[in-house]
């Protein structure tokens, strides 16, 4: 069955390009919550097709495998939820005055371009397209932080601009490397650079070029994924985009970043062994925990405190990928309840940035009573962040340290340690903000379409996310255990 | 085929990415936006006869293709669109700067031999034509981002990523062979659309800032 890849990437595209012509709110409004319950429905589908009969192929352009599957799930359900934010979010902007007609079109073209993009980067055969995907991502995602033209967001655009274009760049060195190294083997044609076609020749590929584009590979999609020391970027865009982008940076942008990680350090370890890219993805992600973890306690905004929470995740995530085995179960885990996690907090965030016009943490206490959405949003997704059982992120760190102690142990008392620090900081600005008497600073409170619109895609996410903490379905089960074989894992998960 | 000798032909596509190389430093000695663009397009010149040259040597026809692209996009529509920037903004030289020019080029110099020093264990897989040409698209490659992180102003921060994406240009045509033809084109638009961005970005920092100079960027942090 083919049609719901097709579905889920050309929608984006197809509604996208229609705000050239359509000029009607009303109409862009139903259009994008169509879009929303396609991207939904359609990566649910995908998954149970490819968990139950394999990875789908469309001509040598897509392939979808596990890994693809597994991505297309994170990526899409959240682009599902982050649109009908974005439609609630933006149109309350209109509503009140602080966009023109033009500029909402504008926005939800760039939106749609760049979630049809992400969707693109993790479902395309051919690795240098998934590096124009990217590209493209990074450059909508420019335009989009940047889109409230403040000081502020010109300074993070800017900087995202110039920092991510870098990263992209060493990206290309690393691919280049790779087609240099693959089509030694396979000839000068394009599937030199098909990942199934590597796949099959990747104990041949020659371990020293490999090794030089790994790291490439590894701090230029890094740069995108917000990993430490490459990370100062990410709070400053996370802080000054437009929430429903802040969101979809997190929760998407960083996870597809991964995935490009992952594509080349499954060839890498076969032509290199584990033993050369295991170390490195540790090291990475275990600084991006500590230094996070660190500094969430530091921040006065809560748009960059979630930021900085999500370099932890990611970190967290690089960590399970890095020592193989069931820690790849945990990262995927991970990945995936992060990303539902997140983009809770920050639709929870935006309601508190729209209703109060600032971001400190200290001038908000009480939402939980103030704001009861945006308060629920925040609590839920703050106790899921720190890792609270039964919700997902508890069981893949649990996963990850366990599987830690029995490779390493000095790794584990590490990690146990970090992510303790990041519990008791994430946690305590958290509650910070949702507990306690409210300051009455409340400027105005958002309209009821706005309302409508956030609430349901705040359901959508903290539903999945409890559902997703009391029971795994079948699918995803097989689908994990498809992915393992790639990584040489095996194990009893769940 | 190519009637000209190998080793003639190696000789060639050599002297190219050496001029390559040496316009990247004549950029790092320049102060002026408007001869650092004319700089820029002068190398995006070389880049093509380069890769005209690797097309004729190995007879793969797209490559001629992406050597046009390099012409029309990285050495005419490009280089315009930054000097009409320059000429909005009303700046012509780049006054102060992170690192002096002399000991810009020393650094400079320590990177191109970084680069070889990098590549050493991997160029005897290349084609016997142009496999010191890796060596030298690294080196453009790090001068590149030493520029990125050494200018002040916006333009000259986006000539160092053009140099860059030269660069990793040379790399794919010279030690490569060239990507596949949808990967270039792919690559081509996503570069021009970069530059496109980045002008937007630089007239809107202009109006809000006053200036172009970057290190006015400096409210968000910790």
């Amino acid at each position: 069955m083919i049609w719901p890849i097709i579905l889920l990437i050309a929608t984006p595209f197809l509604i996208g390009v229609s705000g050239l012509v359509v000029r009607h709110r009303q109409t862009l409004d139903v259009l994008h919550c169509v879009q929303a319950g396609i991207m939904v429905v359609s990566s649910l589908l995908l998954v149970d097709e490819v968990s139950v009969s394999g990875p789908v192929s469309f001509f040598y352009f897509l392939h979808v495998d596990a890994i693809s599957a597994w991505f297309d799930l994170v990526i899409g359900i959240v682009a599902g939820t982050g649109t009908l934010y974005a439609v609630g979010y933006v149109g309350e902007q209109y509503d009140r005055g602080h966009v023109s007609l033009k500029r909402f079109r504008q926005f939800f073209m760039l939106f749609d371009l760049y979630l049809g993009v992400m969707l693109l980067a993790v479902n395309v055969e051919n690795l240098g397209i998934m590096w124009i995907a990217i590209e493209g991502a990074t450059l909508s995602a420019a335009l989009l932080i940047g889109f409230e033209r403040s000081k502020g967001a010109l300074e993070a655009g800017w900087k995202f601009v110039i920092l991510s274009s870098v990263g992209i760049a060493l990206a290309l060195f690393g691919t280049i490397l790779v087609y240099y190294s693959s089509e030694q083997l396979l000839g000068i044609t394009e599937e030199a650079l098909h990942w199934a076609k590597l796949h099959e020749v990747g104990d041949q590929l020659d371990p020293s070029v490999m090794k030089i584009a790994f790291l490439f590979i590894l701090v230029g999609y890094g740069t995108k994924a917000g990993l430490v020391p490459m990370h100062t970027w990410l709070p400053d865009a996370h802080g000054e985009a437009p929430t429903p982008v802040s969101a979809m940076l997190s929760a998407n942008m960083l996870t597809m970043a991964i995935y490009a990680i992952l594509r080349f350090k499954i060839l890498t370890d076969q032509s290199v062994g584990t033993e050369f890219t295991g170390p490195l993805l540790l090291g990475f992600g275990f600084f991006s925990v500590a230094l996070s973890s660190i500094v969430l306690l530091l921040q006065e905004d809560f748009k960059r405190l979630l930021a900085f929470s999500s370099i932890e995740h990611i970190g967290i995530a690089l960590i399970g990928f890095g020592l193989g085995g069931l820690g790849v179960f945990g990262g995927l885990w991970h990945l995936l309840n992060h990303a539902l996690a997140k983009s809770a907090a920050f639709y929870g965030a935006g309601l508190v940035l729209i209703t109060h016009e600032h971001k400190f943490i200290a001038r908000v206490p009480g939402l939980l009573r103030e704001n009861p959405a945006a308060g629920v949003a925040l609590f839920v997704a703050g106790l899921v962040l720190a890792g609270m059982p039964p919700f997902g992120l508890f069981v893949s760190e649990l996963t990850i340290a366990a599987n830690a102690m029995a490779m390493a142990p000095a790794i584990s008392y590490g990690f146990l340690v970090v992510l303790t620090v990041a519990f008791a900081t994430l946690l305590f600005q958290i509650l910070r903000m949702v507990l306690g008497v409210p300051l009455g600073t409340q400027i105005s409170t958002v309209g009821p379409r706005c309302r409508a619109f956030s609430t349901a895609a705040i359901a959508v996410n903290l539903g999945a996310l409890i559902f997703l903490g009391l029971h795994v379905p079948d699918g995803l089960h097989n689908l994990i255990g498809a992915i393992l074989p790639f990584f040489h894992a095996e194990g009893e998960y769940f | 085929m190519p009637t000209l000798p190998i080793n003639l032909g190696s000789y060639l596509v050599n002297l190219c990415s050496a001029l390559l190389l040496l316009t990247c430093f004549a950029i790092v000695a320049q102060r002026r936006l408007m001869a650092c663009v004319d700089l820029f397009a002068l190398q995006s010149v070389f880049l093509a006869v380069t890769a005209t040259l690797v097309a004729y040597l190995t007879g793969i026809h797209h490559i001629y293709l992406a050597a046009v692209l390099t012409i029309a996009i990285k050495a005419v529509i490009l280089p315009r669109i930054l000097k009409k920037i320059v000429r909005q903004l009303n700046v012509q030289r780049e006054v102060s700067m992170y690192v002096n020019i002399p000991t810009g080029l020393l650094i400079c110099g320590g990177l191109v031999i970084l680069a070889f020093f990098i590549t050493q264990p991997i160029v005897h897989l290349g084609f016997l034509l142009t496999q010191d040409s890796l060596a030298i698209a690294l080196a453009i490659v790090l001068i590149g981002f030493f520029i990125m992180v050494s200018r002040l102003k916006a333009v000259t921060q986006v000539i160092g990523f053009l140099v860059i994406e030269n660069g990793l240009f040379l790399a794919a045509t010279a030690a490569a062979y060239g990507m596949p033809l949808i990967v270039e084109l792919g690559i081509f638009f996503d570069v021009l659309v970069a530059g496109l961005i980045v002008g937007i970005y630089t007239h809107q920092i202009q109006e809000a800032f006053g200036s172009v100079d970057t290190s006015r960027l400096k409210a968000l942090k910790e």
